[in-house]
């Protein structure tokens, strides 16, 4: 069990005996992880190497429908870095995409609406849907994966039965703001990105200097030391939910900004299996109790730059997934080792 | 041996605290009560705490500390009696209730979040914050001077728990109890897995506390500790309080027959060992980190056990012996043949058993069946070809120990979930005996049993030993170890110490694993 | 995780009765007990909803309010579908048994990737039909295999692992013939096999008795009847026991996946045959097959954590569906139809995992 050294009666005094506690001058651990530098030196590489082997990689024709793309990835990785710190999970994402898409495309092609508008009804719909995630994973325990299959299912037929079999066409440029074109920049950076860079600043912030954020942590560790605490956990877990819905509708704005003027039923298709993927590659332990919205950034990029550069070499696009499957195995793999190496289990 | 039990180090040590307001009750429960199910675990206890004291609470396994602690802390109720907290009637219902009255509990296990900083982990739940931001200025300001009290580096107060050792996470547990501004801390065995240094720290600390007039409910086994450290002793003993008594009217002795109470002591039956070889040696077993140069023979038909506390050392040898942890030096010898099993499954086809000391973690698997229990140690012999199970012959062998071993229920087919402590411990035990072992080692054969079904589980025992199985039993249990051993070797600091032959006192065995009788042997 | 309660007694402890209320009437206890078998019986509870909807069905259908009739003709046409989901329901039913959170979302993937392989073997290679089944099998449980390695020997938790692999095996699906699905004439041939053969009067599709009886059998069988079942269950029960039993639980956790692979290849061959076609989404296509198998083993009463799970609780499960899904497809026809059997899909999972999770707190598990 237990590696530390028991010395029998009479042992050496505490002074002697060896630590392998790290120094820390600082009040807060370092804010970057050995595994988020692993992942910026990759990411480094692949991009070097795209750029040496296609020419065009680097240009902002391939450079910015890059991040326009993983925009809305990293931004529901926000929030699923947030619910898997609490040891929870949430695969209607891609659902919760859908939902809030059709709704938005279809009221902005009959009513017209304003980009403020649409957004805010995004969100609220998506914070909604997330809503029947929290209660009945906070509330009805019963493992956050069971429930959101049954979920993903039902708001899949939600979106379908409002889509009523045909595509919605004709939709407006309202949303062009977030990524199309050069309205859709600033300094050449897409706005999309830009915002969910800002939402990241805020998350990252409320994770490591509030307490409800600590909490989450606290959660994903022992959530029955955690209550025992004084942690109000049903309410934290619920409102993961929620923020992960309502992020997930600003995400559907981005994706629809970035679409065609069509808008077809499989709408965010395989989107919660890119943002899990993109928060366990991060090095967010899927155990809970640890993770970062950095390193689900840099995990959304690093997904995206291997998809854009299997596209960009000519290589068949399933292969990404390829590789994305295995940078998950590597990087479960790092996480198992770094527990097996804590003194308790 | 000396009277009054002390060790030579007390005489060089700091004077015990002199009690602040002395008589001043802080905490006194009257007339308390529970009982689980069946089981009466505390009745009419009545024990008060004065403001600036260490009270120490001493009594055997299942004499009801444990119970008494978890109605203090708030985690579970008492169904009668009172409680009063500076003389006003209080109802402690939840861990809440406990910690907003003062009362801080810190238990054997630390209830860390392992990757927070040590920082994060006092304060989780009652977080400084300035306009909405966690001030880890002054959290962390406080959590080293809480560090310095206790004795840890002030760098601590940003490292991850995680990284820290056992025995410093339990210190960690101490500084979180502390935060709350605690009147009354209860200690759970602090001691346990502390070295010695370690513990004289842990006792300035509790002095200093006391000095400031909070109350320590301070918990242990080891009594020589108690004569360095507490000012008053309440012993318990079968779910009841026997009194309190200032520690100077007590020894070591003294406060043993009380525990012990002189009931249970038993001539052993006129038994002899065969004079055969040993078949379990144990030489100069050691495993880095738990245990040393332990030396144990356990003749064909000779009952063998080690007694030791927790932290002693004990369990950890008798998972070696199984195959559940390798030894780092030292040999195991199985009739005569150097052996080093690698997993239970080697140990077992050895002809080695083993009894698990946690009956729902490592024993019962709970939903399942009384057969699918005893069978499941012994598939292969049970079937055909090894993989047809035989369920006729899986049949008779679980209604043959259920007859043998008199457990109570209607069929085997009965799921042992609905079965008290003492008949899943024999259905957990039937499973060791299916292929007559050669060696049967039993860890805390009888924690959790009713009194009833321990006294049936000694015969069985009994009996095995005289149809000619070694049998080594591992246990914390005073009275068990006395009664049903033929030799009893006291584990201490993880090595054996003093042996013992049958007939001995109760009280010396105690005193023994006490440490006061360091390298004495008794007759 | 430790708690400090450590001798807390057990939730389903009995209360201690200190004072009795007025006496329960005959009728009341019968009741409960009813009440009682149902939750815990989940066969019984299977039993009961099959009825239900069989009888609501063909109700619906004598009163002419269903597009076509609802006989039992077309129930047992409608069984083809069953095929591929008993047999996924069974995978799932193995790898969930064998506990510490197993599952198998890969379950899919292989279905495509060994569809693929078979095409080859079978459609373009000339392999005779038992090779090319045998490696159909072979390969599945090869993927199964390395599922197995990384979770039961490395200790890689289940849900993620299968994720990646079911990334990696759909991808290999694809990229394994540049996208093309493989119908050449052998294939085409092969949908013979999914025709029906007459069985006491009715058309049963040839699938049932070649393919879903025989695994069935099997895996009853197993988990019943050897020593493998046995620990199956032990280490799904309570696997820090089962190791100081002295079972091997790597390895059994191991074969469970493997086998879940295996029997994965196998609804591979089944598919081509329903299809006509080897194709490379045939398993991740839509909602994939993980789903429906995983909602099939939780409403066919197969525990999360593990140690509870019967065939005849899946069968029964999958014939509920299935027949469900044929009486919405009469009832509300078109897209509509399909889109209404997701609701009922995912409804019918949430209701299954809460009542799991309510008889596992208040009865202690379910039968």
């Amino acid at each position: 069990m237990s590696s530390q050294t028991l010395s029998p009666a009479g042992g050496p005094p505490a002074a002697e005996q060896k630590h392998t506690a790290k120094e820390r001058g600082r009040v807060l651990p370092f804010p970057i992880t050995g595994q988020e530098i692993v992942l910026i030196l990759v990411i480094a590489v692949l991009w070097a190497a795209l750029a040496v082997s296609t020419p065009a990689f680097l240009t902002s024709s391939s450079v910015v429908p890059l991040l326009v793309a993983m925009a809305p990835v990293a931004l529901i990785g926000i929030g699923m870095t947030v619910i898997i710190i609490t040891g929870g999970i949430d695969v209607s994402v891609a659902s919760i995409v859908m939902v809030c898409a059709v709704i938005v495309a279809k009221t902005m092609v009959s009513s017209g609406i304003p980009l403020p508008v649409a957004v805010l009804l995004s969100v609220v719909i998506g914070g909604l849907l997330g809503l029947i995630n929290g209660v009945l994973i906070a509330y009805g325990r019963v493992h956050a994966i069971i429930i959101t299959f049954g979920t993903a299912n039902l708001f899949k037929f939600l979106g379908l039965q409002i889509f009523g079999g045909t595509t919605v066409d004709n939709i407006p440029g309202t949303l062009d703001f977030f990524g199309r074109g050069a309205a859709g920049r600033t300094l050449g950076i897409p706005h999309s990105f830009l915002i969910m860079l800002v939402i990241a600043a805020l998350a990252w912030y409320y994770l490591r200097h509030t307490a409800g954020g600590r909490h989450l942590y606290a959660i994903g560790n022992d959530a029955d030391a955690a209550r025992l605490a004084g942690v109000k956990v049903q309410r934290r877990v619920l409102l993961a939910y929620v923020l992960t819905g309502a992020l997930t509708g600003l995400a559907a704005c981005f994706v629809i900004a970035r679409g065609t003027s069509t808008l077809a039923p499989n709408v965010g298709a395989g989107m919660e299996l890119a943002a899990i993927a993109a928060v366990v590659i991060g090095g967010t332990s899927i155990m809970g109790g640890r993770g970062s919205v950095l390193g689900t950034i840099l995990g959304a990029l690093l997904v995206q730059t291997v998809t854009s550069g299997v596209t960009q070499l000519g290589w068949r696009s399933q292969l990404s997934s390829l590789f994305i499957g295995i940078f998950i195995l590597i990087a479960v793999g790092a996480d198992l080792l770094r527990q097996r190496t804590r003194r308790t289990a | 041996m000396s009277e009054t039990g002390t060790t030579g180090a007390a005489e060089s040590a700091p004077p015990r605290p002199a009690p602040t307001d002395a008589g001043a009750e802080r905490l006194s429960v009257t007339g308390v009560s529970k009982r689980y199910g069946a089981v009466r675990a505390i009745r009419n206890a009545d024990m008060t705490v004065r403001a600036g004291t260490v009270h120490a609470l001493v009594g055997e396994n299942g004499a009801g500390k444990s119970t008494l602690i978890k109605i203090l802390s708030g985690a579970t109720t008492a169904d009668t009696g009172r409680i009063t907290f500076d003389g006003e009637p209080v109802t402690i219902h939840t861990t809440a209730d406990a910690i907003g009255l003062g009362i801080a509990t810190v238990y054997q296990e630390p209830q860390l979040f392992p990757d927070l900083t040590v920082a994060e982990n006092v304060f989780t739940g009652r977080e400084i914050t300035r306009r909405g931001k966690v001030d880890w200025a002054a959290q962390n300001a406080q959590v080293v001077e809480l560090l310095e009290l206790i004795g840890l580096p002030a760098r601590y107060s940003t490292v991850a728990v995680s990284e820290l050792s056992i025995a410093e996470q339990q210190q960690v547990s101490i500084a979180k109890a502390l935060v709350g501004n605690a009147k009354v801390l209860i200690l759970d065995e602090p001691s346990a897995i502390l070295t010695d240094t370690e513990i004289e720290v842990l006792f300035g600390v509790v002095r200093r506390l006391a000095a400031s007039g909070v109350s320590i409910i301070y918990i242990s086994h080891r009594l020589d500790e108690l004569f360095l450290i507490a000012n008053e002793v309440t012993v318990m003993r079968d779910g009841q309080t026997l009194g309190t008594w200032p520690i100077e009217e007590l020894s070591v002795r003294r406060i043993v027959e009380l525990m012990v109470g002189g009931i249970l002591e038993d001539t052993p039956p006129d038994h002899k060992a065969a004079d055969a070889p040993p078949v379990l040696v144990l030489e100069k077993l050691s495993c880095a980190g738990e245990y040393a140069d332990v030396d144990v023979a356990v003749r064909p038909g000779e009952i063998v056990t080690l007694y030791g506390l927790i932290g002693s050392g004990a369990a950890e040898i008798a998972e070696t012996v199984y195959g559940m942890r390798r030894a780092t030096s030292g040999r195991m010898l199985l009739e005569g043949t150097p052996i080093a099993p690698p997993s239970p499954r080697a140990a077992k086809k050895l002809g080695i058993a083993l009894l698990p000391a946690n009956r729902k973690l490592q024993g019962l698997f709970s939903f399942q069946s009384i057969a699918f229990n005893i069978s499941a140690g012994h598939l292969p012999l049970l079937s055909r070809f090894g993989t047809w199970m035989d369920r006729g012959r899986e049949r008779t062998v679980a209604r043959d120990f259920i007859k043998r071993l008199a457990v109570k229920t209607p069929h085997e087919r009965q799921p042992v979930s609905a079965m008290s402590g003492g008949n899943a411990q024999k259905v957990v035990l039937a499973r060791q005996l299916v292929e007559r072992p050669k060696v049967l080692v039993l860890a805390e054969p009888t924690q959790g049993v009713d009194v009833g079904a321990k006294e049936e589980i000694h015969k069985i025992v009994r009996s095995l030993a005289d149809e000619g199985t070694a049998v080594l039993i591992v246990t914390s249990d005073l009275p068990e170890a006395i009664r049903v051993s033929d030799r009893l070797q006291v584990v201490r600091a993880g090595t054996t110490t003093v042996e013992f032959g049958p007939g001995a006192s109760q009280a010396d065995v105690l005193a023994a694993a006490a440490g006061a009788l360091d390298h004495e042997e008794a007759a | 995780m430790s708690t400090a309660v450590s001798d807390r007694p057990p939730a389903s402890a009995p209360q201690d009765s200190e004072g009795s209320g007025p006496p329960t009437s005959r009728a009341r206890q019968l009741l409960s007990g009813v009440v009682r078998a149902l939750l815990t019986q989940r066969i019984v509870l299977l039993l009961v909803l099959l009825v239900a909807v069989v009888i609501t069905m063909t109700t619906l259908s004598a009163r002419n309010y269903l597009s076509a009739p609802y006989d039992l003709s077309y129930m047992s046409a409608t069984l083809i579908s069953a095929v591929p989901l008993v047999m996924l329901g069974l995978a799932e039913l193995l790898v969930i048994t064998s506990g510490r959170g197993g599952i198998d979302l890969s379950v899919g993937a292989i279905v495509s990737l060994v569809s693929m392989v078979f095409g080859f073997a079978y459609g373009e290679w000339g392999w005779p039909l038992w090779a090319a089944i045998v490696l159909a099998a072979a390969v599945g449980g090869l993927c199964g295999a390395v599922n197995g390695f990384l979770i039961a020997f490395i200790g890689y938790p289940a849900l993620i692992t299968t994720l990646a692999t079911y990334y990696a095996y759909s991808s290999l699906a694809v990229v394994i013939n540049n996208q093309q699905p493989i119908s050449t004439q052998p294939i085409q041939d092969f949908f013979s096999a999914a025709g029906t053969v007459p069985v006491a009067g009715l058309q049963v599709p040839l699938g049932t008795i070649t393919f879903l009886l025989p695994t069935a059998v099997v895996i009853w069988l197993l988990l019943n009847r050897t020593t493998y079942g046995r620990r199956l269950y032990a280490i799904g029960t309570n696997d820090v026991a089962a190791q100081w039993s002295g079972i091997d639980v790597r390895r059994t956790r191991f074969l469970a996946y493997t086998a879940a692979g295996i029997i994965s290849g196998l609804v591979a061959v089944v598919t081509v045959a329903q299809f006509a076609s080897a194709r490379p989404d045939a398993g991740v296509a839509g909602n994939g097959m993980a789903l429906p198998a995983i909602t099939i083993a939780v409403l066919g009463g197969v525990a999360i954590t593990g140690g509870i799970g019967r065939v005849a609780g899946v069968v029964l499960a999958t014939l509920l569906i299935v027949w469900l899904n044929a009486g919405i497809l009469l009832a509300v026809p078109g897209n509509a139809g399909s889109q209404f059997q997701l609701f009922a899909l995912g409804i019918v999972l949430i209701f299954a995992a809460l009542l799991n999770g309510l008889t596992q707190r208040k009865y202690g598990g379910t039968g």
